[in-house]
């Protein structure tokens, strides 16, 4: 037992996680070609509009769903809507936003444009901290669009074309086809005003997209609604991320590494549960704490995957030393 | 034939400073039981620099640091080698006293007393000096005005709002730039990163140390690892790096063989407060000479330096220079700071992670710092259950008798206390 337990707290999770984003990433863009069908309530940007999706993200049907008008959407009818919601709840208290960190394609995406920068030796920006406390808050706002555009289709204040507003800006609407060779989503809707506007959004937000993830790690998912949607639930999840405070001497390393540049992972020794709204659970901090048990992943309290002297020192290649002479 | 030659004044200091350390080395080898073999190398080299005056580093670039908080990695980086130049010596901290005022911390007196006496077997080339203490900060500019080359490092004193972290990583930065000027050296990505991984791996063999003293049965005193980690201060970092290899392992197989240093009911000592820095190693002595065992501490001249250690995620120089630097503020636990309540939890975290049974806390006479933070956490101690004995101690030789006795006292306390739970 101490062993398995050594073993996974001394493990490379860049490359466990590296392996496991593409297996999630074949399931979810190619699935469809294995007859893989995980539903259509996965609580990540698996997007519809991929013939192939192995597993539908939950915002397109819930948009449609959402846009029936009101009496149909509170009545027996709709009980599908009621399971749809319940479905993507299950799936999400499993993992929380773990899946936002090993399984999204989208996220995956940008970690891959990372990785090509990285390549190319040029360097991450980031946000300051008034930037980064105004920019947050419009995820939320993406959420309200999810929301309520359709509702206002369905009680008939908005036309049929607000129906999936938000897909229509969303860049998982454009990006996602090309990996099965789809280009059709690559082109302006000039049916009414509305459609125009918001497709030519939709093309300038997967502009930022590219641009945005390749400068800044995790561009989008800084403004995903997805994130926003998750955090609501996340105190209920069963995966979570625990910080033990009095182990902590708050010295920024998990900070460094982390993606959504998250203050609270260092500075916050008074919360137990450290997930905050922007995390997505990539777990780096936990390999980059430098001590023991500081961070730990729990699922239902015991210690998934937890910080060590000896794991960080491994990870950092600290725990030897190239002889050289001098 | 034999030729009489008038002492000269620097060779009269030299020899009070050989006796001071040689005088505290005797007792640290020879008034306790069987130190791990592995410590020779250190008893051998603090001889050799601190009695023999021996140079250690040729004619490498050396940058001397006033402070814990001047990045070493930076500086290896950069082909030096960093010497930190807090002392400990009664001799330096007399000549010291006669420049600043009386009621002065020592371990400034005697850090501006060796510059004024310009006494070193290393001489630094420039000197680095961290806003952090007032006294500390001033007398960067008494050396300047002896006409030693001084940088002075801008260093905030508060460190939870993002605001200083900005401003700590600026000044990184910057001192990146001038002394890569200075040294007329260019800092690679390459030589930045060994750098990090060389003072990691360090930082990673003290932690292996260190730990083994969580045993029942220590198999190392705390004066000892005082030796080891002050020997970090100015010791070519290879050859420490093999030392402490060494003698980690030999400390694993006395956990093993079940040697230890001290007996069943030697009370467990967690130390803090003001460095102890050789050959002041007073404190830690009278704690160990009255039967007790200091199993950790929280102190600049040990432990604080070996903690944090850098983690980077994508290793350019950019990420590398800021990520050395959040570990330097961050998780500093220096009083100099407006809030400590970090220092406290260490404090707690070590008591609970090494079973102490009591904290010594020891300021030195004029360290403001230290002594205006003793109260706070004197309450904490309390609150949480834990004895603790303050002590407010100077260079000088004298009222050991005092501070026996207290120690004693305190030390007894915790053995009965020990007997009845
Ligand atoms: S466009 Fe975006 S929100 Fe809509 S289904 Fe695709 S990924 Fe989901
Ligand atoms: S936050 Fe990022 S990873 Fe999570 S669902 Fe949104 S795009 Fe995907
Ligand atoms: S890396 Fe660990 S010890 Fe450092 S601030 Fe983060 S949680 Fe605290
Ligand atoms: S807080 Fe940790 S798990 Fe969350 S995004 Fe940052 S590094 Fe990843
Ligand atoms: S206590 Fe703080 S200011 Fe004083 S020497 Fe140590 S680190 Fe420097």
């Amino acid at each position: 037992m101490k062993k398995i337990r050594d073993f996974i707290n001394n493990a490379d999770i860049r490359r466990f996680r590296f392996w496991l984003q593409l297996l999630f990433f074949v399931i979810f863009i190619y699935g469809g070609y294995f007859a893989i069908n995980l539903g259509n309530s996965i609580p990540v940007f698996s997007c519809g509009y991929d013939k192939a999706v192995g597993g539908m993200c939950y915002f397109l049907p819930l948009q449609h769903q959402l846009a029936r008008p009101l009496d149909v959407l509170f009545s027996v009818a709709s009980i599908s809507v009621l399971i749809g919601f319940v479905t993507f709840l299950l799936w999400f208290i499993i993992f929380n936003k773990a899946w936002c960190g090993y399984a999204c394609p989208l996220g995956t995406m940008q970690d891959w444009i990372t990785g090509l920068r990285k390549k190319m030796g040029i360097r991450y920006s980031t946000y300051t901290q008034p930037q980064f406390d105004k920019l947050k808050k419009i995820k939320y706002i993406m959420l309200a669009l999810v929301i309520l555009a359709p509702m206002g289709v369905g009680m008939g204040l908005l036309g049929g074309e607000w129906r999936t507003a938000f897909c229509e800006i969303c860049p998982g609407r454009m990006i996602t086809p090309l990996f099965v060779g789809d280009v059709s989503q690559w082109s302006l809707d000039f049916s009414t005003k509305t459609a125009m506007i918001l497709t030519t959004l939709g093309l300038i937000f997967t502009g930022l997209f590219l641009i945005g993830s390749f400068f800044k790690k995790r561009f989008f998912c800084f403004f995903c609604p997805m994130s926003a949607m998750h955090y609501i639930f996340s105190d209920g999840a069963l995966l979570k991320l625990k910080k033990e405070g009095d182990k902590c001497t708050k010295c920024g390393d998990c900070y460094n590494v982390c993606d959504m540049q998250i203050k609270d992972i260092a500075d916050d020794v008074k919360s137990t549960n450290i997930l905050r709204d922007d995390c997505i659970f990539c777990m780096k901090c936990v390999a980059a704490c430098p001590e023991d048990d500081a961070l730990h992943v729990d699922i239902l309290n015991m210690k998934l995957f937890t910080s060590t002297k000896g794991g960080f020192a491994k990870r950092m290649e600290m725990d030897r030393l190239e002889k050289k002479n001098d | 034939m034999t030729e009489h030659k008038i002492e000269t004044p620097k060779e009269r200091q030299n020899r009070h400073k050989a006796m001071e350390a040689a005088a505290v080395l005797e007792k640290i080898k020879h008034d306790f039981k069987e130190p791990p073999k592995a410590m020779e190398y250190f008893y051998d080299l603090f001889e050799r620099v601190h009695c023999k005056h021996e140079a250690l580093h040729g004619d490498k670039a050396k940058v001397g640091t006033m402070c814990i908080q001047v990045p070493s990695e930076i500086i290896h980086a950069l082909d030096a080698v960093p010497l930190r130049l807090c002392n400990g010596f009664y001799t330096d901290d007399e000549i010291g006293s006669d420049l600043l005022p009386s009621k002065s911390c020592p371990l400034v007196k005697a850090t501006v007393g060796q510059f004024a006496s310009n006494n070193f077997s290393d001489k630094p080339d420039i000197v680095i000096s961290p806003t952090t203490c007032d006294q500390k900060a001033k007398s960067g500019a008494i050396i300047e005005n002896m006409g030693f080359e001084v940088y002075d490092m801008e260093f905030p004193r508060t460190k939870e709002s993002h605001e200083s972290r900005e401003y700590w990583r600026r000044s990184v930065r910057k001192f990146t730039k001038d002394l890569s000027q200075n040294l007329n050296t260019k800092l690679s990505k390459k030589k930045l990163k060994d750098a990090i991984k060389k003072v990691g791996y360090a930082q990673h063999l003290y932690h292996k140390l260190n730990i083994l003293r969580k045993n029942n049965n220590s198999p190392i005193l705390g004066k000892d690892m005082f030796l080891v980690t002050n020997a970090f201060f100015f010791d070519k970092i290879d050859n420490w790096v093999e030392a402490v290899e060494a003698l980690a392992n030999e400390c694993e197989q006395r956990v093993k063989d079940e040697i230890s240093v001290a007996s069943k009911r030697s009370p467990r000592i967690v130390y803090t407060g003001s460095p102890p820095i050789f050959p002041n190693l007073k404190i830690p002595l009278l704690i160990e000479l009255s039967d007790a065992i200091i199993v950790a501490d929280e102190t600049c001249s040990s432990n604080r330096m070996f903690n944090d250690m850098v983690s980077v995620d994508e290793w350019f120089v950019n990420d590398m220079v800021d990520s050395i630097a959040d570990r330097y503020l961050k998780g500093c636990t220096c009083p100099i700071f407006t809030k400590n309540e970090d220092r406290k939890r260490r404090i707690l975290d070590l008591v609970r992670d090494y079973k102490a049974d009591g904290v010594i806390y020891q300021a030195f006479a004029g360290c403001q710092v230290y002594e205006m933070e003793q109260k706070s956490v004197l309450e904490a101690m309390e609150k949480a259950g834990v004895p603790i004995l303050y002590l407010e101690t100077d260079y000088s030789p004298s009222h050991l008798g005092q501070l026996t006795t207290r120690i004693e006292a305190f030390v007894e306390s915790l053995k009965n206390r020990k007997r009845r739970q």
